[in-house]
């Protein structure tokens, strides 16, 4: 997989043009363009109320875009058209599109291995034992095969975490979209997340991430945007963003969280 | 806890507390008891022996009576009742009667001895035998013929002045029992199923069947007769009681179904038919004029009759159990019974109270109420110096306290629980004596378990050498159980008081008892037809809430109309609506399905906001969360949504299901056979309401209590993914 993942390589995987949301009179996304090539990890950090998580919600349509047109893996939605006609596109899209929350959102009635094989067999109709099988497998692979036949309320925030990520992973998405996946957490816990979102990146998994988590950022990612004011203020390989920024804004935000 | 409940259990060692609890509770009850005592409360009675059967001699100054130790009891009405007891069988005396002198006694055993005694001397003159046990005898008013039903189902006939046996009529299989002879002893009536068979003594024929009957002359089974809607004449059980009028123009017959009916015996048809005891009829006597009859019932009461016309005009209400003997009084005001609470009771006709009561033993009664109310009261005070002394630590207390505490129970418990138990009448009447007790003693097999399972000991008193979080985690576990004992002992003693004040209510407490299975059995249907509605309101209330919470203003407008329209209007009125709209148009349902759709319809429209509040508590991120998986709305509601909701809303569901089990006696209108149907029906049959209504609130109760705890198991079950 990690062959996949040059960027300007190949045809993009995710395509953003002219996007604009509105809360009401509220303008909070400003008509911006994204592309993203398979493999490649994009991280959006920017000061609250900048956009970030709109942004990323409108991926897989939990937000509507006001305007603008957003294609994941050759699957358009354009806000242009009614998005009642295109409902089955959208959940096509968010098929293809795994989602991970700031606050878990694990289905709190069902046990870790419920939770996991909940997406598969409930909308890809996969059989059961299946299902189970590649379960157990993506609970290996975060590391809590034990915890298979726990219910959500005994697990730790990490854990929590980590079950969300194999939830989504479940569906086996061509992208992974990440919504400050370790702000809820207690710093001691941030690790064992952040170091399964490496190994998912280092497999060549397409991710955009919105996070705070700076060495995430710097370590991980292919591309790094700062987002302000629902505009990019800044794009740029993390090594060039973090060490030599070119705008005034990403200085003034660096300065406060570095 | 407070601070002086502390001081004194820190006054001494463990064990001393421990009494200190028990004692308390006694010297409590003890006093409970003696006042309830003093206020006229439960029955003491000696051990008696029951009268099966009763005369008054015709001067009306000697009352003979029969009674099941096998002796016959002669009590002198002038001699202030003085007893004379004549003894010779063995087995029970159950039938007496005397010639029309009064000079001769006859009675009757079970074993078939047949006993002939001279009245004044209390010598037997002759013995006669009927050869075989017999379960029922006559003698005819002139003295002349005795008969008697034989085991077998076959009736003697014995001439008295020759000791004679003058015929053997049967075995016949349908005679068990009732058995009378004309006043002229010319005719001989027996029970013959539900129907009576009438013989000339003389020839031994068969005279005339008495046998029930349709109105309608085509319908011949009680079945048919009910569906044509015609009245079935005669009885529906086995005849157990007969009489013929004075004049020979009535035989009455009393029978097992309760009703008593009068026939002409020439004809063969039913003059007039007559109820009004709630159980087995078991003696029928007419008075010397043939205008009025008395009839005695195993329901314990007693009924006057007037005739012609069979109508009811007294009750006589006391008898502690069985009605064995009934007789018209020497004053034409008064009348005698007996039965099988051991009493001869003379009553006043005027106002249907006791004026005398002879005991067919005496003496034990006073002497034991006595001794235990001077007990209970003289032990109660003593518990109270006993506490005083505990409470200012004098080591003398605890002497005092263990020979009241030892003594106490062996006194409190023995004496009446031995008395009621050996006392001659039914499990009903026994528990209507005993229940102080048995409440007692269940008090003390509570504590004395509570106190087993866990030995009081507090944070101060927990082994020195316990860390400080153990001697902390007794200390609370302590606190927790003694916090169950007292509430315990607070509901408990409640409970008395409850009992205290429905005891003077004057229930009829054999009366309950014997209805207690009809009602009961209104609980499966109650529960039936609960569950069946709740969960029609489970549905109603789950598309009335997605209804209120659609966007759809179709979906909205129905649900907030249904829930306007159902809330709006009372219950009652629905229930009627129901039962009287629907067979306007045609559509004539069960009363059980009519009661379903009202209560169901009626709930779904309350519970629909349970449901939409439940709905709603799901948090936003649970249909994001949903939603990213690429789920469909109605997969997002089924997997996601509901099973949450379900959760929430179990608790009130719970709370609606116990409110519709009581509000399911509104379906009594339309004749569901339920509790609160079954207790107004026999309530209003017997003017007993107040009983049957009691009972049906008793199981409400307790069904209610079993339905709490099984939601609570339900909760947990369902809480299961909270616990941590």
């Amino acid at each position: 997989m990690a062959t996949l993942g040059q960027a300007g390589d190949t045809k993009p995987i995710i395509k953003v043009r002219g996007l604009h949301k509105y809360f009401g009179p509220l303008h909070v996304i400003k008509g911006v363009d994204l592309e993203v090539t398979p493999g490649e990890v994009v991280v959006i950090i920017g000061p609250s109320g900048g956009g970030k998580s709109t942004f990323l919600r409108c991926l897989n349509l939990l937000e509507e875009p006001s305007a603008g047109t957003i294609e994941v893996d050759d699957l358009e939605v354009n806000a242009a058209e009614s998005l009642r006609m295109q409902r089955r596109r959208i959940r096509e899209l968010r098929q293809k599109a795994g989602m991970v929350f700031q606050a878990f959102n694990l289905f709190p009635h069902m046990t870790t291995l419920g939770n996991i094989i909940e997406g598969p067999v409930t909308v890809k109709k996969l059989p059961k034992e299946q299902a189970i099988a590649k379960a157990e497998e993506l609970l290996e692979w975060i590391g809590l095969s034990e915890k298979r036949d726990e219910f959500p309320s005994r697990l730790s925030g990490g854990q929590q975490q980590r079950v969300a990520i194999a939830r989504a992973l479940s569906m086996e998405p061509k992208i992974m979209l990440f919504d400050e996946p370790t702000s809820a957490l207690d710093p001691e816990l941030i690790g064992e997340v952040v170091e399964v979102m490496e190994r998912l990146a280092n497999e060549g998994m397409t991710m955009v991430v919105v996070t705070h988590e700076i060495h995430f950022a710097r370590d991980v990612s292919d591309r790094v945007i700062l987002m302000a004011d629902g505009v990019w203020a800044e794009i740029g390989p993390p090594s060039q963003l973090f060490t030599n920024p070119k705008e005034e804004r990403t200085r003034r935000f660096l300065a406060h969280i570095l | 806890m407070n601070s002086s409940d502390d001081s004194v259990f820190e006054s001494g060692p463990k064990p001393v507390k421990l009494l200190l609890i028990l004692v308390a509770i006694t010297v409590g009850l003890s006093l409970l008891y003696a006042v309830q005592h003093f206020l006229g409360g439960p029955i003491r009675l000696a051990v008696v022996s029951e009268i099966l059967d009763l005369v008054l001699s015709p001067g009306g100054s000697l009352v003979a009576a029969g009674a099941n130790d096998g002796t016959v009891r002669l009590f002198d009405i002038q001699n202030d009742w003085a007893m004379t007891t004549l003894s010779g069988h063995s087995a029970p005396v159950i039938s007496v009667a005397l010639d029309r002198e009064g000079s001769t006694l006859v009675s009757v055993g079970r074993d078939g001895e047949i006993r002939l005694w001279d009245v004044a001397s209390g010598q037997a003159q002759r013995v006669l035998d009927a050869g075989g046990p017999v379960n029922g005898a006559a003698l005819a008013a002139d003295g002349s013929v005795l008969a008697a039903v034989r085991e077998d189902g076959a009736v003697v006939l014995f001439d008295l002045a020759s000791g004679v046996m003058l015929r053997s009529i049967g075995p016949n299989e349908n005679t068990k029992l009732a058995v009378a002879l004309s006043s002229d002893g010319t005719l001989v009536a027996a029970d013959d199923g539900a129907g009576v068979r009438i013989w000339d003594v003389q020839t031994g024929d068969s005279v005339q069947a008495l046998t029930a009957y349709c109105e309608d002359e085509t319908k011949t089974t009680l079945e048919e007769c009910d569906e044509a809607e015609k009245d079935w004449l005669g009885h529906e059980q086995e005849v157990t009681a007969l009489a013929f009028s004075p004049d020979g123009d009535v035989l009455a017959s009393g029978s097992a179904d309760t009703t008593i009916t009068f026939w002409d015996p020439e004809t063969g048809e039913v003059k007039w038919e007559a109820g009004g005891h709630w159980s087995e009829v078991t003696r029928l006597v007419f008075s010397e004029d043939g205008e009025a009859m008395l009839s005695g019932g195993k329901d314990s009461k007693v009924r006057s009759w007037r005739l012609p016309g069979g109508k009811g005009t007294a009750y006589y209400e006391g008898h502690l159990s069985t009605v064995n003997g009934v007789a018209f009084g020497a004053q034409p005001d008064t009348i005698l019974t007996a039965g099988d609470d051991g009493t001869v009771r003379l009553w006043e006709t005027a106002n249907q109270k006791v004026v005398h009561i002879a005991w067919s033993r005496s003496g034990l009664q006073s002497m034991w109420g006595g001794v235990l109310r001077n007990w209970m009261l003289l032990s109660g005070l003593l518990g109270l110096v006993a506490l005083w002394a505990l409470w200012t630590a004098r080591p003398s207390g605890h002497l005092l306290l263990l020979v009241l505490y030892v003594l106490g129970p062996v006194v409190v418990l023995g004496l009446p629980l031995l008395e009621a138990l050996t006392y001659p009448v039914s499990v009903g009447v026994q528990l209507q004596i005993a229940w102080p007790l048995i409440a007692l003693a269940a008090w003390y097999g509570v504590v004395a378990v509570t106190a087993m399972r866990e030995p009081v000991a507090d944070y101060y008193d927990a082994p020195k050498g316990l860390s400080l979080s153990e001697r902390l985690m007794a200390g609370r576990r302590t606190i927790k159980m003694r916090a169950g004992v007292f509430t315990t002992a607070v509901w408990f003693l409640v409970l008395v008081i409850l009992f205290s004040v429905l005891r003077r209510f004057n229930l009829d407490i054999a009366f309950m008892g014997h209805f207690l299975s009809f009602v009961m059995q209104g609980a499966g249907m109650t529960v039936f037809v609960s569950a069946v509605s709740i969960l029609l309101a489970v549905v109603l209330a789950l598309l009335g809430a997605l209804g209120r919470l659609s966007k759809s203003s179709i979906a909205n407008g129905i649900s907030g109309f249904y829930i306007s329209l159902i809330r709006g209007t009372p219950l009652l009125v629905q229930v009627y609506i129901w039962y009287l709209g629907l067979p306007r148009v045609n559509i004539v349902l069960q009363p059980v399905t009519a009661g379903i759709l009202a209560l169901g319809v009626n709930y779904g429209a309350y519970m629909t906001e349970i449901f939409r509040a439940g709905i709603q508590a799901i948090g936003k991120g649970q249909y994001e969360a949903a939603e990213a998986l690429g789920m469909s709305q109605a997969q997002l509601f089924r997997r996601i949504v509901l099973p949450q909701a379900f959760r929430i809303v179990i608790p009130p569901i719970g709370n609606q299901f116990i409110a519709m089990m009581k509000d399911s006696s509104l379906v009594s209108l339309m004749s569901v056979w339920e509790l609160s149907y079954r207790a107004q029906k026999v309530g209003r049959q017997y003017f007993r309401s107040l009983e049957t209504l009691l009972i049906a609130a008793g199981f409400y109760w307790g069904l209610t209590v079993v339905f709490q705890s099984l939601q609570g198991q339900l909760e947990r079950y369902m809480a299961r993914s909270e616990r941590r």
